[in-house]
C-alpha cells in the first residue's frame, strides 16, 4: 500500500517537530528516514502511525485519507524506538496481541506467533515476560510482533540501534529476506545509521530541523550529494570550499581539471576512501626508486611530481607556512597532468585505527580551518603526527554542491 | 548518612533511638499493656487480663468492628474506582492542573471541616443522607479519593504513552487498550492505592464523628466515645483489635500488590 504524507506539521506545544513534510513511499519500496537526533524522524512516523495528530497536512494510505482515523483502523506494523513490549504480557501474549484483538481463531495464532518468533530466532524465548529479554531480545520480539498483523505498511523506528554488529548484520539479511517474502509490504524505515540506510533502502530521505532536506535513491544520494548536509551527514564526506573563475574550478589555488562551475555550488565534496595520500614531493623525490613508504600508487605520483616545476625546498615548513598566506600562490597545490587529480599539500593531525582503515585527519595548507579525513586501507602506512603529505582527490570522486545554511 | 565518625555516628543512633522509642513506640506499647491490664496504679499494669479484648470483641464493639470493614471497604474501594478513573481522565488532558488542585482539596482542607460540610449539605432535600450510613461512606470517599488519585497519577507519569499507542496500532480498540494494557499496568499502583485507602479509612475519626449516625458507628468513633466515658482499658483493648485489623488488611493487600509487580 502507498504511504503519502503530503504537507503535514506537527507541533508539540511551542516545538515544531515537522514542519511541511512531503513524503510519498510506493508498495514494495523501503524508504530510510535518515538525520541526526531530534530532527523529527519519530514524528513523522508517529504522524503515519496515528499516535501525534498533525496540525496541518494530510496522510494518505492506498489513496485513501486516514489523517482522522485512529490507529487501530489504519493496520500499519509499528515498532516503536523503546520497544514497548507489554512487560505484564509473556513474548509470546505479546506477539499474539494483534491476532487476540482482530479475533482470529486460536490455532491460527498460535500457528502464527510460532511462525513469527521462529522468524526472529526467539521462538525459545515464548514464554518468557519481557524484562527477562536483552535489549537485542526485546527489539526483534518487536519486529515479530508488528509483522504478526500482516501489515502493509510497516514502520521502523530504528529497529536495530540496541543490537551488536553481527546481530545487526543478521537482521539486516532478515529484513531484506522478509522484503522478498512480502514485495507488497512498504516500510519507512528510520535511523541514524546511514549503512543501515543504505543496505536496506531504496530511497532515502535526509531529515534536519523538523524538515525534510534531500530525498533520493540511494545511490544517486550517495554518489551526487544534492547539498552539503546530506554530503556530510550520508558517508561523512569531506567539504572543501573552492573557488569559480572563468578557467574553471580551484581548490586552495589549485585548478580541478575538467570540473566546470555551476551557479551557486561553492563546495567540493569528496568522500574520505576516495582520497589518497603520498608522502611530500621533497621526501619521495628523494625516495623515488627506493622502497615505496606509502605503497605503489604513491610512487607513481611521485614520479611524476619529480619533474613537476616545484623544488624541494618549496615544501619545507616556512614555505609551507608562505603559501596557507599567500593566497593566489599555487605553490601548495599542484595539478597533476598524468591523471585527472587534484593534489593537495597538508599536513595530518589526527589518526584514528578503525580495524579495516584508519581514518586519517589532515590540514590543508591554505584553507584554514577545513581538515580533510581520509580513510587509508589498512596494510597502508598510516603518516605520523604532523608529517606532511599531498592529498591526491580523483577529479571522478569529486563533485560540487551548494554550501546551504550552517 | 553525612556522618563518618565511630562517636557520631553513635550519637546520631542513640538520638533516634530515643525519638523513635519515646514518640512511636511507647505509645504503642502502653496500648496494647494497657489492653490486657486489669488495673494500673503504679509504674507497670497488674492483673493482667483477656476481659477486654473479649468486651471489645463482642456486642455493640464487634458491630463497630464489622461497621469499620464496610466503610473501608466501600468508602476505599469507591475512592480506588473513582481516583484511578479521575487520574487516567486528567491525565495528559489541558485539565490535568485544574484536577490536580481539586483532588488535593481534601488533603488541604482539615477533615473535621469535610465533615460538615457533607452534613450541612446532605441534611435537607433533596439529598438527604443524613442519618444513614451513606453519608459516613461518602465523607470517606471524599477523603480517600485524593490519595488514590495521587498515586495512580504519580504512576501515570511514568508510564510512557507508546505502549497505549502500540495497542491502537496492533488493532486493539480503546476498551481492549484499557483493559488489556493500561490498566494492567497500572495494577502495581492501583493495589498499592487500595491499600493506602483502606488503612487510612479505618482510622478517619475527623469527617466521621462529625457525620456518623448512632447505627453506623465505626471503630475509630467508639474507641473515642469509651475513652470519653472513661472506659480507657476497653478503648485500649479495642484501639489493639483496630491495629491488628488494618495490619492484616494493609499485608494482605500488599500481598496483592506484590503479585501485581511481579508481572
Ligand atoms: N511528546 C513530545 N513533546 C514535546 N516535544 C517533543 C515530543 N516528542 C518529540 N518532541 C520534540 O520534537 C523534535 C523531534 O523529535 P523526534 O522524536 O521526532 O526526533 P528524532 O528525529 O526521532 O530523534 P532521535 O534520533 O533522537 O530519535 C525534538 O526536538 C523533540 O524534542
Ligand atoms: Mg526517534
Amino acid at each position: 500500500m502507498t504511504v503519502q504524507l503530503e504537507d503535514v506539521t506537527v507541533h508539540f506545544g511551542r516545538t515544531c517537530a515537522l514542519e511541511g513534510f512531503d513524503l510519498s513511499v510506493a508498495a514494495r519500496e523501503t524508504v530510510a528516514l535518515l538525520g541526526p537526533s531530534g530532527s523529527g524522524k519519530s514524528t513523522a512516523l508517529k504522524a503515519v502511525a496515528g499516535f501525534v495528530r498533525p496540525t496541518r497536512g494530510r496522510i494518505r494510505l492506498g489513496g485513501n485519507d486516514v489523517t482522522d482515523l485512529p490507529p487501530a483502523r489504519r493496520g500499519i506494523g509499528v515498532v516503536v524506538q523503546q520497544y514497548a513490549l507489554f512487560p505484564h504480557l509473556r513474548v509470546a501474549d505479546n506477539v499474539a496481541f494483534g491476532l487476540r484483538a482482530a479475533r482470529k481463531p486460536k490455532a491460527e495464532v498460535t500457528r502464527r506467533v510460532g511462525e513469527m518468533l521462529e522468524m526472529v530466532g526467539m521462538a525459545s524465548y515464548g514464554r518468557r515476560f519481557p524484562r527477562e529479554l536483552s535489549g537485542g531480545q526485546q527489539q526483534r520480539v518487536a519486529i515479530a510482533r508488528a509483522l504478526a498483523i500482516q501489515p502493509s505498511v510497516l514502520l521502523l523506528d530504528e529497529p536495530l540501534a540496541a543490537l551488536d554488529a553481527q546481530l545487526r548484520a543478521d537482521m539486516l539479511g532478515e529484513l531484506q529476506k522478509l522484503r522478498r517474502e512480502v514485495p507488497e509490504i512498504a516500510i519507512v524505515y528510520v535511523t541514524h545509521d546511514q549503512s543501515e540506510a543504505l543496505a536496506l533502502a531504496d530511497r532515502i530521505a535526509v531529515m534536519r530541523d523538523a524538515r525534510l532536506v534531500d530525498i533520493a535513491p540511494a545511490a544517486e544520494l550517495y554518489a551526487a550529494p544534492p547539498s552539503a548536509f546530506t554530503a556530510s551527514f550520508l558517508g561523512g564526506a569531506n567539504l572543501l570550499p573552492v573557488a569559480m573563475d572563468e578557467g574553471g574550478v580551484t581548490v586552495a589555488g589549485a585548478v580541478i581539471p575538467g570540473l566546470k562551475p555551476e551557479e551557486g555550488k561553492s563546495l567540493l565534496c569528496i568522500r574520505p576512501h576516495a582520497i589518497r595520500l603520498e608522502p611530500p614531493a621533497a621526501a619521495s623525490a628523494a625516495a623515488a626508486g627506493g622502497e615505496g613508504v606509502l605503497g605503489s600508487e604513491a610512487l607513481g605520483g611521485a614520479g611524476a611530481l619529480g619533474g613537476a616545476e616545484l623544488g624541494g625546498a618549496e615544501l619545507g615548513s616556512e614555505a609551507l607556512g608562505g603559501a596557507a598566506m599567500g593566497g593566489a600562490g599555487a605553490r601548495g597545490a599542484v595539478e597533476d597532468a598524468v591523471e585527472d587529480a587534484v593534489r593537495l599539500v597538508g599536513r595530518v593531525v589526527a589518526a584514528q585505527w578503525r580495524g579495516a582503515s584508519s581514518q586519517v585527519t589532515c590540514l590543508v595548507d591554505g584553507l584554514a580551518e577545513v581538515s580533510v579525513r581520509v580513510d587509508v586501507p589498512a596494510g597502508r602506512r598510516v603518516p605520523e603526527f604532523g608529517a606532511g603529505v599531498v592529498m591526491v582527490l580523483p577529479v571522478e570522486a569529486c563533485s560540487l554542491v551548494p554550501a546551504g545554511v550552517g | 548518612m553525612l556522618v563518618w565518625t565511630r562517636s557520631g555516628k553513635a550519637i546520631v543512633w542513640t538520638a533516634f533511638a530515643v525519638v523513635f522509642g519515646l514518640l512511636v513506640l511507647l505509645p504503642f506499647l502502653v496500648v496494647i499493656a494497657a489492653a490486657f491490664a486489669g488495673s494500673w496504679n503504679g509504674v507497670l499494669p497488674s492483673d493482667l487480663t483477656g476481659e477486654h479484648l473479649r468486651q471489645a470483641l463482642s456486642g455493640d464493639e464487634l458491630a463497630s468492628l464489622s461497621v469499620s470493614l464496610q466503610t473501608a471497604f466501600m468508602g476505599g474501594l469507591l475512592a480506588v474506582l473513582f481516583g484511578t478513573w479521575g487520574a487516567m481522565a486528567a491525565h495528559g488532558s489541558r485539565f490535568a492542573r485544574a484536577a490536580d488542585a481539586m483532588h488535593h482539596l481534601p488533603i488541604a482542607v482539615p477533615s473535621v471541616v469535610v465533615g460538615l460540610g457533607l452534613l450541612v449539605a446532605f441534611s435537607r432535600q433533596p439529598v438527604l443522607l443524613n442519618g444513614t450510613k451513606w453519608i459516613v461512606v461518602i465523607a470517606h470517599l471524599v477523603l480517600m479519593v485524593a490519595f488514590s488519585y495521587g498515586t495512580v497519577a504519580a504512576a501515570l507519569q511514568r508510564v510512557d504513552p507508546s505502549y497505549a499507542d502500540v495497542a491502537a496500532s496492533l488493532g486493539a480498540s480503546p476498551a481492549r487498550v484499557l483493559w488489556r494494557v493500561r490498566l494492567p499496568m497500572l495494577l502495581p499502583a492501583i493495589s498499592s492505592a487500595a491499600g493506602l485507602s483502606v488503612a487510612l479509612s479505618m482510622g478517619e475519626v475527623g469527617a466521621t464523628i462529625m457525620v456518623y449516625p448512632a447505627s453506623w458507628r465505626t471503630l475509630p468513633v467508639s474507641i473515642f466515645a469509651l475513652t470519653d466515658r472513661g472506659q480507657t482499658f476497653v478503648a485500649a483493648a479495642e484501639a489493639v483489635v483496630l491495629l491488628a485489623t488494618t495490619v492484616v488488611l494493609v499485608l494482605i493487600l500488599d500481598r496483592l500488590r506484590g503479585r501485581a509487580a511481579e508481572r
